[in-house]
C-alpha cells in the first residue's frame, strides 16, 4: 500500500513538475512576444513610461499583476495599457512571469544631478521627519532593492518614479495606501530629488 | 482611400501621370478598434494619434496583429501543438469620415462651357470602411479594409496586408505579408500608404497630375505582393519582396492600365533608435516595375520601367503633455519609357521624377493639434507627357513640376474621433504658377480648404 502511495504521490509530483515547467515555458514566451515589446528584452525597457522589470521583487509584480487584472491600480498608462495585459493571466501564469523577471539581471543605476542626489540621500535615509515623510530606505532597503511588497527602486526610470509618487499624491495610482499617506506632503522637487537617488543605487 | 478608375486617357494611364484624385491621398485608417478590443489596449498604446504608430504599435503590427487580451477559440493537436487561437468576437471596425472641400476658385462645369461647377463640396460618406483587423491564428493576422467610395459610389477592396509573424529569440523578429500596396505593410509614417502628417485629403479637389510608382502608381495599376521582412534588435528591419498585377476585374488585358510584366521587386531597409521617449528612423525603400501601359495596347512588347528609390527619416517624441513628430521622405524615380515612346505618347525615352514631402506635428495632450507640411515634385520635360490644353488637369512648360504647403488643425476629442480643419496652397500646380493649364487656371485658384470628421468604433 505504501508503494502504491509513493508512486502516486511520485506521478503526481512529476505531473506537478511537468505543469510547472510548461508554465514557466509559457510565461517565457509571453515576456519575449508580448511583454518585451513594452519592457524590453529581460526586462530592461527604453522608454520611462514603461518600468525596467529586471530584479524586481516576485512579490511586487504579482501583486501589480493583480492589480491590473482586478483594475485596482487605475493610474493612466496602468489603464491604457495593462487592464488589458494583465486581464486574462492566470494566477500560475502571473508567478511564472514574476519569478522570471524577478531573476533577470537589474539595471545599473546612474547618478543624476549632485544637488538633487544630496536632497534625495537625505529624504531617502532619513525622511522628513516635520513633514511626516518616512524614510524610504526604511521599506525599500538601504540599497533601494526592495523587500517582497516593496518595490526595487534601484536602477528604475527617474521619470517613471516620479510620475508614481504623482499618481499617488493625485490619487490616479491608490492600491498603494503606504505611499499614497507618505507622498501626501512632499513637494514636486521632493519628488524628483527622492526618486533621483533611489534610481542611481 | 484608394480607387482603381481605369478611365484614364492613354497617356495618364501610360505614365504614372495617373490619376489627379489619387495623387497625395493615400491610406486611411489604420486606427481601428478592434485591435483595442483584442488587446484591451488604448488606442494611444499604438497610435501617437491615429493613424501614426508608437513605438509599441510598429511592434504590434510587425508581430502579426497577433498579441491578445479576450479569451480566445482554441485548438490543440495530440503534441500540445497550437492549431488555433481565434478571437471569440470577429474583429470588426467600422470608420467613417465626412468632409467638406471648398476650392479658392471653382473648376469648370464639366458639361456647360464657361460655366463653374458648384464650389464647397460635403461628402457624407467621404469613406466609410468596414475592417476586418485582428488574429486569426497563432501567429497569423489580417488588416483588412474594405472601403465605400463616396466619389466613385461603390464598395471595393482597400488596403489589406495578412501577416504571419515568428519570434525566432528575443531579439529576431522576422514575418511575411501578403497584401496590396507597396509600402501598406510599413509600420513606420514616413512612406507612402501610411504617410503622416497629412494622411487625409481631400478626394475631390485638384491635386497634381505627376506621381512616382511607390507613391500611388502601382497601387491604382491593382497590385499583390508578398514579402519577407526581419526585425532585429528592435533597430534593424529589413524587407525584401515582389508584387504582381491583380486588379478586380475578371481578365488582364488591353484594357487594363499599367499591367506589371513578371515580378516587381519591392526593398525596404531602415534603423531604428530608441530613447527616453524619443524614436528615430533613418532608412530607404524602393520598387524596380516593368509596366505594359495597357490601355489599346497588347500586353507583350516593350513595357515601361520605373526604377523608385526613395529614402526617409521620422522622429517622435512622446510624452505625456507634449507628442513631437517630424517624418519626411525624397523619392527618386526612373522612368525607362520604351512603351510609351514607341507610340510617341513621350516625347523623350526616358524621363526622371522626384518628390520630397516634409511634415511635422505637435499634440497637446493627445487632443489638440497642428501641422505644417511642404511638398514638392520635379521632372525632366517632355511635351507629350506633360501637354498643355486640358481644363484644370494641363501641363504648363511640358513639366510635372508642383510644390506648396498643407497646415492643419486638430481636435481628437476622444482617441477614436479627430476632426480636422486643412488648407493647401500651390505656389506651383502642374508645371507653372500662373496659368498652367494654357486655360487661364492658376496654380494657387487649387489652394484647398478641407475639413473632415473621422470616426473609427
Amino acid at each position: 500500500m505504501k508503494e502504491i502511495t509513493a508512486l502516486a504521490a511520485g506521478a503526481l509530483l512529476a505531473i506537478a513538475g511537468a505543469t510547472a515547467s510548461a508554465q514557466q515555458q509559457g510565461a517565457t514566451e509571453l515576456t519575449t512576444g508580448v511583454c518585451s515589446a513594452c519592457h524590453g528584452p529581460n526586462g530592461h525597457s527604453i522608454s520611462p513610461v514603461f518600468p525596467n522589470l529586471a530584479g524586481q521583487q516576485a512579490d511586487y509584480i504579482v501583486l501589480q499583476l493583480e492589480a491590473f487584472r482586478g483594475r485596482m491600480r487605475g493610474d493612466p498608462n496602468a489603464q491604457a495599457y495593462m487592464w488589458g495585459m494583465a486581464s486574462q493571466l492566470s494566477d500560475a501564469t502571473i508567478k511564472s512571469l514574476a519569478d522570471y523577471y524577478a531573476a533577470q539581471k537589474p539595471a545599473a543605476g546612474m547618478a543624476g544631478d549632485p544637488a538633487l542626489m544630496a536632497e534625495g540621500r537625505m529624504i531617502y535615509t532619513e525622511g522628513m521627519p516635520k513633514e511626516g515623510v518616512p524614510p524610504c530606505a526604511s521599506c525599500h532597503q538601504p540599497g533601494a532593492e526592495g523587500n517582497a511588497a516593496f518595490p526595487r527602486l534601484a536602477g528604475q526610470h527617474v521619470e517613471y518614479l516620479i510620475a508614481q509618487l504623482e499618481g499617488f499624491k493625485s490619487g490616479v495610482r491608490a492600491n498603494a495606501p503606504i505611499m499614497s499617506n507618505v507622498v501626501k506632503t512632499m513637494s514636486e522637487e521632493q519628488m524628483r530629488a527622492a526618486a533621483t537617488y533611489a534610481a542611481s543605487k | 482611400m484608394r480607387s482603381r478608375s481605369k478611365s484614364w486617357s492613354h497617356m495618364a494611364a501610360v505614365v504614372s501621370v495617373a490619376a489627379t484624385a489619387l495623387l497625395l491621398a493615400p491610406g486611411a485608417a489604420l486606427a481601428v478598434p478592434s485591435f483595442a478590443r483584442q488587446t484591451g489596449m488604448a488606442c494611444e498604446a499604438c497610435h501617437t494619434v491615429f493613424p501614426e504608430l508608437t513605438p509599441f504599435g510598429r511592434r504590434f503590427k510587425l508581430n502579426g496583429y497577433t498579441i491578445d487580451n479576450i479569451p480566445q477559440v482554441s485548438g490543440i493537436t495530440a503534441n500540445r501543438e497550437q492549431t488555433l487561437s481565434l478571437n471569440q468576437l470577429p474583429p470588426l471596425s467600422f470608420m467613417f469620415q465626412a468632409s467638406y472641400t471648398s476650392l479658392k476658385s471653382a473648376v469648370p462645369d464639366s458639361q456647360v462651357s464657361g460655366a463653374l461647377a458648384k464650389n464647397g463640396q460635403v461628402l457624407f460618406p467621404q469613406q466609410a470602411s468596414l475592417f476586418y483587423a485582428g488574429r486569426i491564428a497563432p501567429n497569423l493576422g489580417a488588416f483588412v479594409q474594405m472601403t465605400y467610395d463616396g466619389t466613385a459610389a461603390q464598395f471595393g477592396w482597400d488596403n489589406t496586408d495578412f501577416r504571419y509573424a515568428r519570434l525566432a529569440n528575443d531579439n529576431l523578429l522576422w514575418g511575411i505579408s501578403v497584401n496590396n500596396n507597396p509600402t501598406v505593410q510599413d509600420p513606420w509614417n514616413s512612406t507612402p500608404a501610411w504617410q503622416s502628417p497629412f494622411d487625409q485629403r481631400s478626394a475631390t479637389a485638384p491635386t497634381p497630375g505627376a506621381a512616382a510608382m511607390i507613391d500611388g502608381g502601382l497601387v491604382d495599376a491593382g497590385v499583390a505582393g508578398a514579402s519577407v521582412y526581419f526585425y532585429v534588435n528592435n533597430a534593424f528591419y529589413a524587407e525584401l519582396g515582389g508584387y504582381h498585377s491583380a486588379p478586380a476585374v475578371a481578365q488582364i488585358d488591353s484594357t487594363s492600365t499599367n499591367v506589371v510584366s513578371g515580378l516587381a521587386p519591392y526593398w525596404r531597409l531602415a534603423y531604428e533608435h530608441q530613447w527616453d521617449r524619443n524614436s528615430w528612423e533613418v532608412g530607404a525603400y524602393g520598387v524596380e516595375a516593368k509596366l505594359y501601359p495597357g490601355g489599346g495596347q497588347p500586353l507583350s512588347g516593350p513595357t515601361n520601367k520605373f526604377s523608385d528609390w526613395a529614402i526617409d527619416s521620422q522622429y517622435q517624441y512622446i510624452g505625456d503633455q507634449h507628442l513631437f513628430s517630424v517624418l519626411g521622405t525624397y523619392i527618386h524615380e526612373k522612368q525607362t519609357l520604351d512603351a510609351t515612346y514607341a507610340v510617341g505618347a513621350s516625347s523623350n525615352p526616358s524621363n526622371d521624377l522626384k518628390t520630397v514631402r516634409i511634415g511635422g506635428s505637435y499634440y497637446y495632450q493627445r487632443k489638440y493639434g497642428a501641422a505644417l507640411g511642404y511638398f514638392s515634385t520635379t521632372g525632366s520635360s517632355d511635351d507629350a507627357l506633360y501637354a498643355s490644353g486640358a481644363a484644370v488637369t494641363g501641363f504648363a512648360n511640358s513639366k510635372p513640376d508642383s510644390n506648396g504647403w498643407i497646415m492643419e488643425l486638430d481636435w481628437v476629442p476622444y482617441e477614436n474621433t479627430k476632426f480636422a480643419l486643412q488648407y493647401t496652397t500651390y505656389s506651383k500646380f502642374n508645371g507653372g504658377g500662373s496659368n498652367y493649364d494654357g486655360l487661364g487656371r492658376s496654380a494657387s485658384d487649387n489652394n484647398t480648404l478641407y475639413v473632415l470628421g473621422w470616426i473609427n468604433f
